[in-house]
């Protein structure tokens, strides 16, 4: 084995971390702009599934099976290599991967926020409606306010996801974590140290957050 | 703005698809019965604890949290050149996905056993079982019923996952799609026609595992 013993140099990765927190900052921008997206679509078309009319209810559960049942890759190289041709508009690849991330996540967050707002017991809902509110005062003031809390949980798993899988936006030259671990490749040919450099970045930075989640799961989940 | 669709060649291409599509099916096939076995043992080694309980905790922990797409360009480019042994591109895209999915699939061997309350244990130890005796009567035949569902996840989940190989040049279902498309000039009709392709083909299985959980829906 002595002939094949690699010899390390992880100064390659440590003289260029600059660039790799720069890559960091890109992961976090497209995560957190990604669940923002995600959580008004989702919201939006859990609404409707539950409460819309019924052709509208049967697009979004269409919607909802679809953007779970093809993976993030095809969306994201449908949205934008397809998706400019069709509308005949270009999209920069940042947006194209916001929009995607966000629809895909989207079509989770829907059926975590159903599952939410069905938990509540429906006697609240009738009992506000007696008193008079309307459907959206009993949504925003009754149901949604108990129902964000067994949200969180799966919503910060929903957002861990979505750090992981945003490094699918390297593919469409966002220049996010691993796009620019990939060109650092290139620069230093340090294959090596900068891709295992690079892994444990993504770890240092999802570890906490499952760490998070799972806290929350605790607290709010063992009700 | 009005696009002119030809959706002949989608037809047209539809071979070279469906050959994606075998080596798609493989790659999961492969990979699920790999991290089905790998995920019991990591399972088992945390359940045990001591230091062989705290490895199996990193690991499950490492490959949660990383990147899948991280995992499988890591494999591909940096396993052979510390180890100098090379693996062909859907081996190398096989054993990242087993390192990803046996992670979790641990986690829910490992849940399915944990949760099987402690009094039965202990009535199979005060029974004077061996410990392999009480895994093998006891613990394991409980917990297949609470572990099927979430695994049927898993494995819709990686099935759409093994997409990501087309980065590493794995020709599956996706690599062919971005093949045919730049053969073609047709991006718009072979991108849709790979979409509806993995639509078609997921959508029942995660039919399947919702019927699942159902199915096996544990009462208390």
């Amino acid at each position: 084995m002595s002939s094949t013993a690699y010899t390390w140099h992880f100064e390659a990765f440590y003289r260029h971390l600059p660039f790799l927190l720069e890559g960091i900052r890109n992961t976090a921008l497209v995560s957190v702009l990604a669940i923002l997206v995600g959580s008004v679509v989702g919201l939006v078309a859990a609404v409707i599934r539950l409460y819309g009319p019924r052709p509208l209810r049967w697009l979004v559960a269409f919607y909802v099976d679809f953007v779970r049942s093809t993976p993030l890759l095809v969306q994201l190289v449908w949205v934008f290599f397809a998706l400019p041709i069709l509308v005949d508009r270009s999209l920069p690849p940042l947006a194209a991967g916001v929009l995607t991330l966000g629809v895909y996540a989207g079509g989770y967050l829907a059926e975590i926020f159903r599952a939410g707002i069905l938990a509540i017991p429906s006697g609240q809902r009738h009992a506000a409606l007696a008193l008079g509110m309307t459907g959206r005062q009993v949504l925003g003031r009754i149901i949604l306010p108990q129902a964000v809390v067994r949200m969180l949980p799966p919503v910060a798993s929903t957002f861990i996801s979505l750090v992981k899988d945003s490094s699918l936006v390297s593919v469409i030259s966002v220049a996010e974590l691993m796009w620019a671990s990939q060109s650092l490749v290139g620069f230093t040919m340090r294959p090596v140290e900068v891709l295992t450099g690079t892994a444990f970045l993504y770890v240092a930075l999802t570890y906490p957050l499952s760490l998070l989640a799972g806290i929350l799961r605790k607290r709010y989940l063992a009700v | 703005m009005s696009y002119e669709w030809h959706w002949e060649v989608l037809w047209q291409s539809l071979p070279i698809l469906l050959e994606g599509v075998r080596i798609t099916v493989l790659a999961s096939l492969i990979t699920m019965i790999a991290a089905l076995v790998l995920g019991l043992m990591v399972a088992l080694a945390r359940i045990a604890g001591g230091p062989l309980g705290a490895l199996a905790y990193v690991y499950v922990e490492f490959f949660r949290n990383s990147p899948q797409l991280m995992v499988v360009v890591w494999v591909f480019t940096v396993l052979p050149l510390v180890t100098g042994i090379t693996l062909s591109p859907l081996l190398s895209g096989i054993v990242a996905l087993t390192l990803n999915v046996s992670a979790f699939v641990a986690e829910v061997y490992r849940a399915g056993i944990t949760s099987i309350p402690a009094g039965q244990t202990q009535a199979g130890l005060a029974l004077g079982m061996t410990r392999i005796q009480l895994y093998r009567r006891v613990l394991l035949p409980q917990a297949v019923a609470r572990v099927i569902p979430p695994l049927g996840s898993y494995w819709v989940g990686l099935f759409k996952d093994t997409s990501l190989l087309a980065v590493i040049g794995v020709a599956e279902l996706m690599y062919q799609g971005r093949l045919v498309a730049t053969d073609t000039y047709r991006p718009v009709e072979i991108f849709t026609g790979v979409a509806l392709i993995y639509y078609v083909l997921a959508y029942p299985q995660s039919l399947g595992v919702n019927f699942l959980f159902r199915r096996f829906r544990v009462q208390e």
